[in-house]
């Protein structure tokens, strides 16, 4: 704890003309996770696609471990030590769940899963199946599995539990519990405040493109979020 | 006996070389998503470089390089200025890539003529393979592309690529954030894919009768091996030539070249109807 | 009556060119003439490309095959009307039925309209030219038909023009009703999203034929009036570039609109016969332009046009639509009986579904619940004949559904909404709710009807008063919210008022307030028109507000069934579920 590892300054961005977030300032610890939460179309999935390079911001600044990273294009975010997972379109349709979990390392050992295909038993089994056939949850938990085995400083994953049961959702808080310990951080866009809840370090409300609340991990952190989101 | 030998060998060359053909198309399609209608225009290009060879008096081998050369740079720019434009819309590109079969067609027209050319045989002869006397040159290629295809066949199962270029066109902004380069990966997927083409039109220069309308061909008959064959994998298009050179010369030699083309098509409309995948399909 | 103000552009275009002969010359309007009978081929394409989403790249068999038989009949035949008027009915009716049989064996199966159809179409193009060229006896061979006589008592440089452009009027008001009827909304449904419109019972393979169909037709006629226009038919007249250059006209000109093609058609035409000799790189400008047109201005000369002068009938759009017709709510309800009988489904070595045995008897509404990858929707898609099973039977209502197409079990009375919301978004929400109204409803001329957009129901006023949004019917529904058009696409899966509605999660990607309207209006709508729903969902609060008979599956099969408070307490569902609320 202490050093910044992401630094968001007054970051504006959105679509084409349309701006969805006027405005958001946060830092990021080393080993911390932190939470985005809030209604629906409050501008969550955007504010984490800014940070993740998909979108472009048109105004603010991003440094990561004190580089700036609106000069570095998405593809090359990856081996700087920033993962992702996305909301929408989280896998590799056409390949099988092995192809998704390996093609973007140069061997193609899944040794690097071990821990995880302990947690999640259904994807080991299902690695020469198209990924496109899976369910809704298990293409969450395969995009997941594969953005938390990369050796990344910072992961930043989007409702990671839509559609995941209930004990899946517990062995995710898990390895996102055992990632922070290894001195990894986190930012995760959740809904579900059980997640919120059980790993949380520090969460955002966001509405209409901005941060109007800030929670620090304590007892209530919780009820506190839940309260507001019902304003 | 020696007719059985013949009409094999008759068959074997022309599986081979329709497979070159289609290899390119096979690559843009099945990998890209693009349907390149210039396809056979790629062909054209590469016997119309063996003629520009031919015609400044050096040796057949010289048009490889040089054909790999304009490949290269024809392909970029296509693909920098047209298909870039348009990848995840298939519908597109397919009216560009029409539009730019036109373009080369008019254009080599504009330059060269309208009426065919030739290239001399470099590899004229034959050779005594079974009791029979078979050009040397048809012996040469049938050899020089099974080594072609074995080599990309190992090459493709050992290394990644073909599954990042399937992840690129599938869901590019995923494949960006796993870190795949994909603007410079379906550049060289493309460039590859027009680069076959042009070899396959050089391979063929000596055989065929060159005029600027010959890519039409080419197109169709790699479209109906794609369709027979279905998109994906080696063995299918390997299936499908085989199937559409063994109909084609079976039937324009028993009945006519018309024929020929009437069983072919027919044969590719009915798989379209009750097998929409192909035989081989990845799905 | 928008009808009869759409058809004053065509009216205005062809009083217009009647006195094309007067201000210029007859020469001048003999060459108009070919260019517009071109016109009116491309205005065929457009019906395929812009309207409905596939392209025909041979349209140029069709024009030749039309002016084989004008020319066969009118060489043969002489002056005689009376055979020659059935031969121009062959040289129109002969390429749209081959067209139709064509389109019907190549969409069968294909959903979507990928570059397949297009290059089958350019094929039998290039079948056509050589037919043309090897069967002498007929046509002419290489040298085509020659010294086709006019058509009797018509001159065909003085007043061969008239009748072209009575053709162009003819064919012109015609598309224009057929776009404006049922038919060609459907036809934008299809560019639209296909697979959804099967959902709804529509057999879009034989509407993409119909279709193609038409533009056959109409390529026919123009071929048929060729014959006599020109006197001489060569196998060019079928060959593929002809082709080709039918396709860049209707490009340039317009694929989305009516009049477009022909502008395109003419405007080429006169430039190319002004510089084609003088100007050895016309035609290299020519694809350049085409190409520059697809990628840039893809709606061509006429959507230029447009953005100059806005047109009228935009504005009359805007008012939203009084549906006047009411019509019968609740039809005769089957039996309810569905039952799955030992269903197999393998896709590759993957086992989806394993031995499924299920029966569902009574009506209300039915949850059914499970891990990721239980194998939920797969149910789903193989009831709704999306997928084939591999072993096993389906059947509703005693009628046993494996290898219906998703058309014909949608047909049976079972309306399915997707997980991912999927509504018309190019098309209005009025034009999507008709969709959905005319699902199971639509009889044969009712396609070519204007009546079916004045059609309400019961539910369709009880949907309205309960989703405000739906009033505002000109919108377009891809302005919606996401959770807006969740709601539309619910509205729209029970509007057909089919017997058995599949809903798969219909909240997901709602907020919380959303979801209680959403399992209100799913609770209150069901009971009203008193069908058996299925519902796929996750949410165990949902599940225990909506239904009081649960379905839980497990890889494949299905683990148990019964109350909510059985389920609770069954063993098995415990051991694989460790489920409780969220």
């Amino acid at each position: 704890m202490g050093t910044d590892l992401l630094e968001v300054w007054e970051l504006r961005g959105g679509y084409g003309d349309i701006t969805v977030i006027e405005g958001f300032s946060a830092s990021l610890r080393v080993g911390e996770v932190v939470f985005i939460t809030g209604r629906n179309g409050t501008g969550k999935s955007t504010l984490v696609k800014l940070i993740a390079g998909q979108l472009t911001p048109s105004g603010g600044q991003l440094r990561f471990n004190g580089q700036d990273l609106l000069l570095v294009p998405q593809h090359k975010r990856l081996s700087l030590g920033i993962g992702y997972a996305p909301q929408e379109a989280v896998v590799f349709d056409g390949l099988s769940v092995e192809e998704n979990l390996t093609l973007h390392y140069d061997n193609r050992e899944l040794s690097r899963y071990d821990a995880l295909f302990d947690a999640f038993p259904r994807l080991p089994e299902r690695l020469k199946q198209n990924a496109g056939t899976l369910s809704g949850g298990e293409k969450k938990i395969l995009s997941f599995c594969r953005a938390m085995a990369e050796d990344t400083k910072l992961v930043i994953l989007d409702e990671p539990t839509e559609g995941v049961q209930p004990e899946n959702i517990a062995h995710m808080a898990h390895a996102i519990d055992h990632a922070r310990s290894l001195g990894r951080s986190l930012i995760v866009v959740e809904q579900n405040l059980s997640l919120v809840e059980q790993t949380a370090d520090r969460a955002f409300l966001l509405d209409n493109g901005r941060c109007i609340y800030t929670a620090d991990a304590n007892q209530n952190l919780r009820s506190d979020i839940a309260q507001r989101l019902k304003l | 006996m020696e007719l059985l030998v013949v009409n094999i060998l008759n068959f074997v060359f022309a599986t081979a070389t329709l497979a070159l053909v289609v290899l390119g198309l096979a690559i843009i399609f099945g990998m890209l998503g693009v349907m390149n209608m210039a396809h056979g225009e790629f062909v054209m290009l590469g016997a119309y470089g063996a003629l520009v060879v031919q015609n400044a008096g050096l040796h057949f081998l010289f048009a490889i390089p040089f054909v790999l050369l304009l490949c290269i740079i024809v392909g970029w720019f296509i693909e920098w200025s047209i298909i870039r434009h348009l990848y995840r819309r298939p519908f597109d590109t397919l009216l560009a890539t029409w539009g730019l079969a036109i373009l080369l067609r008019k254009g080599i027209e504009a330059i060269f003529g309208r009426d065919y050319k030739s290239i001399d045989q470099t590899l004229p002869g034959t050779v005594q393979l079974m009791g029979v006397d078979y050009p040397a040159y048809r012996l040469v290629l049938i050899g020089l592309i099974a080594l072609f295809f074995l080599s990309i066949f190992l090459w493709y199962r050992k290394s990644n690529t073909g599954a990042r270029i399937k992840a690129m066109v599938t869901n590019p902004a995923l494949a960006s954030a796993v870190g795949i380069d994909t603007r410079h990966l379906a550049r060289l997927t493309f460039i590859f894919g027009v680069c076959t083409a042009g070899l396959a039109g050089v391979a063929l220069a000596p055989m065929v009768r060159i005029d600027p309308f010959m890519g039409l061909d080419y197109l169709l008959s790699s479209f109906f091996v794609l369709v027979v064959g279905g998109l994906g994998s080696l063995e299918g298009l390997l299936t499908g030539a085989s199937v559409i050179a063994g109909t084609d010369v079976t039937v324009s030699a028993l009945i006519s070249k018309t024929g020929g083309y009437i069983a072919v098509l027919t044969l590719s409309i009915l798989f379209l109807w009750l097998r929409p995948n192909g035989l081989f399909s990845s799905r | 009556m928008a009808y009869f103000r759409a058809a004053s552009i065509p009216f205005a275009v062809v009083i217009g060119l009647l006195f094309v002969p007067f201000i210029w010359d007859t020469f001048v309007a003999y060459q108009l003439g070919l260019y517009l009978l071109y016109g009116m081929v491309a205005q065929g394409i457009a019906l395929c490309w812009g309207r409905t989403g596939f392209l025909p790249l041979g349209q140029a068999l069709f024009f030749g095959i039309g002016a084989y038989v004008s020319g066969a009949a009118l060489t043969q035949f002489g002056d005689n009307w009376l055979l020659l008027i059935p031969a121009f009915l062959v040289a129109v009716a002969l390429p749209a039925l081959l067209a139709c049989g064509v389109g019907l064996l190549v969409f069968n199966r294909q959903v979507g309209s990928g570059p397949f159809f297009s290059l089958i179409t350019l094929a039998l193009s290039i079948l056509g030219f050589q037919l043309a060229n090897s069967w002498s006896t007929v046509t002419g061979g290489f040298n085509g038909m020659t010294g086709i006589p006019g058509l009797p008592g018509i001159d065909s440089y003085e007043h061969l023009y008239y009748v072209i452009l009575a053709a162009l009027l003819f064919g012109s008001l015609l598309l224009l009703y057929l776009q404006r009827a049922p038919f060609g909304q459907l036809l934008s449904a299809i560019a639209g999203n296909e697979d959804r419109l099967q959902f709804f019972g529509f057999h879009t393979g034989l509407l993409k034929a119909m279709a193609f169909g038409v533009s056959a037709g109409l390529a026919g006629l123009a071929g048929a009036i060729y014959a006599p226009h020109q006197g001489i038919v060569t196998p060019q007249a079928v060959g593929f570039l002809l082709s080709a250059e039918f396709v860049i006209w209707t490009a340039v000109g317009g694929r989305n609109s009516l009049m477009g093609p022909v502008m395109g058609a003419v405007l080429i035409g006169f430039l190319a016969s002004g510089l084609r000799d003088t100007f050895q790189y016309w035609e290299v400008v020519v694809a350049l332009v085409f190409i520059v047109v697809v990628l840039r201005f893809p709606g061509g000369l006429a959507q230029l046009a447009e953005r100059i002068v806005p047109s009228r009938h935009r504005r009359t759009a805007i008012q939203a639509r009084q549906r006047t017709h009411t019509i019968a709510g609740t039809k005769t309800q089957p039996e309810t009986n569905l039952k799955f009988d030992h269903v197999g489904l393998k896709i590759g070595p993957v086992t989806i579904l394993d031995n499924l045995a299920l029966d569902i008897t009574s009506k209300g509404i039915h949850c059914i619940i499970g891990p990721n990858g239980a194998g939920k929707t797969s149910t789903f898609n193989v009831l709704s004949g999306k997928l084939p099973i591999t072993s096993g039977q389906i059947s509703w209502a005693g009628q046993r559904l494996s290898g219906m197409r998703v058309d014909q079990v949608a047909q049976l009375g079972i309306s399915r909404k997707l997980q991912v919301p999927s509504v018309f978004a190019a098309l209005s929400i009025d034009q999507n709710i008709d969709i959905a109204l005319w699902a199971g409803r639509l009889r044969r001329r009712d396609y070519f009807s204007m009546q079916p957009f004045a059609w309400q129901t019961e539910l369709l006023g009880d949907l309205e008063t309960r989703f405000d949004f739906l009033h505002n019917g000109h919108a377009p529904a891809g302005v919606l919210s996401l959770g807006q058009r969740q709601m539309l696409d619910f509205s729209m899966t029970y509007l057909g008022e089919a017997s058995l509605i599949l809903l798969d999660e219909p909240c997901a990607g709602l907020s919380s307030a959303e979801t209680v309207e959403m399992i209100e209006a799913i609770a209150q709508i069901n009971q009203l028109t008193g069908a058996c729903a299925i519902i796929i969902e996750h949410d165990m609060q949902v599940v225990e507000r909506l239904s009081d008979h649960v379905l839980v599956m497990h890889q494949g099969t299905l683990l148990a069934s019964g109350t909510m408070a059985n389920i609770r307490n069954n063993a098995a569902v415990q051991a694989v579920y460790g489920g409780g609320t969220k």
